[in-house]
């Protein structure tokens, strides 16, 4: 059980900055995701927990301990990572022990009982005596999750553990580190760079570009109220649309539409600066983000309201359970997720309804986002939802 | 199968096959089988040959002093094998572990193999030279007194350290490689794991690397056999008293210095048939204890 503290962590590679100066706060037995695209210093962070990276600048604080110049092994925590790193030349039941008996810290009698216990939490037994080579990915990484555990660690860091296992194998396990992790407790930092890996495993999550932290939040409220363009865009597949708009007497204007801004008056939540830039006024220049599950034919959707805009088909993805809509609205690009089998052709001209209780405003410049509808909408919208029968997030 | 087709005829692949064919033929097979009817012979400068059938081989396997120089050529080999794939390893590593100038040690552990074996016997003739040597002073104020030119076990002692020397260098180009081919985080989980930097070159690098290592191993051992003569040549000559007179410099004098070709030819065949032996041995552990990934 470990509280970690970041303060102003840095890390530079030559004249690239890796990790530019972050602070963070991973709170006791949380399991904490940092997610971003590549090279964005997530992996380089965990590094530098670990150990295995000599901060630039900065501190690493954990449980009041600063273990910034400590060595990895002196910090204990475990690491698991992307290829298992698995000691191919040893059985399944070596690669576990290899490292406490390397250390000598333990007995063989306590050893061979942590392994036991490690089996069976994780239903190895039948692997202990098999080499690497003779398991399958998803076992491999059942074994280097049992070298984790068996040392007891005060924290896991794991770095794209799943990454290398196939698409259902993936899910079957990350159902299971879940599990694995409500019965550990333990404070585990999960790196990947897969978004649906982190908003369904991470307690918080925390979004990482160019070295820098861009929001750290539990998933929905990352989903609902990001903070700015970046996790508008990362976060969510497909991606949030983003339309060019001004502002004009609470409406948002856009060269093809016009559309009220419900309650443009007030603050902004979550993330965003209550300050200067926080208020809406007329004549501003902003990005509208909706995400493409906010949009709707509005032929789908008779009762939601007059408020519709026409959008031009380009191409059609049907994914199955639903119909992706490339389209243009004006000059600017956009998806709209319809209901599957709807027959519509590209070149179609639709008319396109929305969720007033799901616009968000970005400033174009900064890219911090100044309003989200649902903070103000959210009880009008809820009844307006149910009215609609929609399903509000 | 790749059915690909190169050459535009066959005439045209076996003209461009046939140089490499020739030379294999004209300086390899031909001699050796040449050099196996030779041992059937009685033969020398300047009379002609008679045949003897296996007179030669009877002679070697009753003369004692070639007992004598086979049991010195094997223990020779076992030494060289073992020093310098024990020495290499340890080097090896300690250039693998250090962040910088890793070029730079490379290359003053290499450089002995860049020279030829005669540069080398007289480089290391320099270094422990009993009056002369820039090492034999220091050795000497340790209380051993240098004197190889007479005594036999030093001299074998030289002789075989030259051969290490001369070989480390090829042995760290291919074990740095293996090296550095492990995972890093293999490395890395080691690290965690608080496990010890021989306990990771014992336990955790050399298993993986145990293909180019047993590689080194068949090559080192041919080496020994084959490619030290010019160590012997130059710093002993055989001496003293035979206590450096391994099979190749053995046979070399039998067959350039006393010119009995059908007797240094059986001795040629007597060291094929040793050292094939032996990498037939080996071949066999390789197999067994060889981790080849997967």
């Amino acid at each position: 059980m470990t509280t970690v503290t970041l303060h102003n962590l840095r890390k530079e590679f030559d004249d690239v900055v890796a990790v530019n100066g972050i602070d963070l706060e991973i709170i006791d037995g949380e399991f904490l995701v940092i997610v971003g695209p590549s090279g964005c210093g997530k992996s380089t962070t965990l590094r530098l927990l670990a150990g295995l990276e000599d901060a630039t600048d900065g501190e690493i604080v954990m449980d009041g301990r600063d273990v910034t110049a400590v060595e990895p092994k002196d910090r204990n925590v475990a690491m698991v990572f992307q290829n298992y790193a698995l000691y191919p030349h040893m059985t399944g039941r070596r690669n576990i022990t290899f490292g406490m008996k390397s250390s000598g810290d333990f007995t063989d009698e306590e050893i061979d009982r942590r392994v036991e216990e490690a089996a069976e939490t994780l239903d190895i037994a039948d692997l202990l005596d098999r080499k690497p080579q003779a398991m399958s990915g998803g076992e491999r990484q059942r074994i280097a999750l049992g070298r984790a555990i068996v040392r007891d660690p005060d924290a896991f860091l794991m770095d794209e553990p799943l990454s290398n296992l196939d698409a259902k194998l993936r899910i079957q396990m990350r159902a299971e580190l879940a599990q694995l992790h409500t019965s550990l407790g333990t404070t585990t930092v999960y790196v990947t760079h897969d978004q649906t890996e982190a908003m369904t495993l991470g307690e918080r999550v925390v979004v990482m570009n160019d070295g820098q932290i861009m929001q750290v939040d539990e998933p929905q409220t990352l989903y609902d109220f990001p903070a700015n363009r970046f996790v508008a865009e990362f976060i969510g597949d497909p991606a949030m649309n983003m339309l060019p708009v001004d502002i004009e007497n609470g409406t948002a204007v856009h060269e093809a539409f016009t559309i009220p801004l419900p309650n443009a008056d007030g603050g902004v939540r979550n993330g965003t600066k209550k300050g200067d830039d926080a208020s809406i006024h007329d004549g501003q220049r902003a990005v509208l983000g909706v995400r493409p599950e906010d949009l709707y034919l509005a032929s789908e959707r008779p009762d939601a309201g007059d408020e519709t805009l026409d959008a031009t088909v380009n191409v059609t993805e049907p994914l199955g359970d639903s119909l992706l809509l490339h389209c243009s609205i004006g000059e600017t690009p956009c998806k709209i997720q319809a209901k599957a089998r709807s027959e519509i052709h590209p070149d179609d001209t639709v008319s396109i309804a929305y969720d007033p209780a799901r616009l968000h405003l970005f400033d174009p410049e900064s890219g911090n986002a100044f309003y989200h509808s649902e903070s103000y909408a959210s009880s009008e919208s809820a009844a307006a939802a149910a009215d609609h029968g929609w399903q509000s997030r | 199968m790749s059915t690909r087709e190169i050459f535009d005829s066959r005439i045209e692949s076996g003209l461009l096959l046939l140089p490499t064919l020739l030379v294999t033929v004209v300086f390899l097979y031909y001699p050796t089988a040449l050099a196996f009817r030779t041992s059937f012979f009685d033969s020398s400068f300047g009379r002609a040959e008679v045949f003897v059938g296996l007179e030669n081989y009877v002679g070697l396997l009753t003369s004692s002093g070639y007992h004598r120089s086979i049991f010195i050529s094997v223990v020779f080999a076992a030494v060289v094998v073992v020093g310098v794939v024990v020495v290499s390893l340890y080097l090896t590593f300690l250039i693998h572990e250090v962040d910088t100038g890793q070029g730079l040690y490379l290359i003053s552990v290499i450089w002995p193999y860049a020279l030829p074996p005669a540069v080398g016997a007289l480089v290391f003739l320099f270094i422990t030279h009993p009056t002369l040597g820039v090492l034999t002073g220091p050795i000497e104020s340790l209380g051993v007194e240098v004197d190889w030119f007479n005594n036999g076990s030093q001299a074998f002692v030289v002789v075989a350290l030259a051969a290490i020397w001369k070989q480390i260098g090829y042995n760290v180009i291919f074990m740095i490689a293996a090296m550095n081919n492990v995972p890093d985080t293999l490395t890395e989980t080691a690290e965690l794991d608080g496990v010890g930097g021989l306990r990771r070159l014992v336990s955790v690098y050399i298993p993986i690397m145990t293909p180019t290592i047993f590689f080194l191993v068949i090559i080192n051992t041919i080496y020994a056999f084959f490619g030290t003569f010019a160590f012997v040549d130059l710093l002993t000559s055989g001496g003293p008293s035979n206590a450096t007179n391994i099979l190749i410099f053995n046979l070399y004098q039998e067959g350039f210095s006393f010119f009995n070709f059908g007797v240094a030819s059986a001795k040629s065949v007597v060291l094929f048939v040793i050292v094939g032996v032996l990498m037939f041995v080996q071949f066999q552990i390789t197999d067994r204890y060889s981790y080849y990934g997967g």
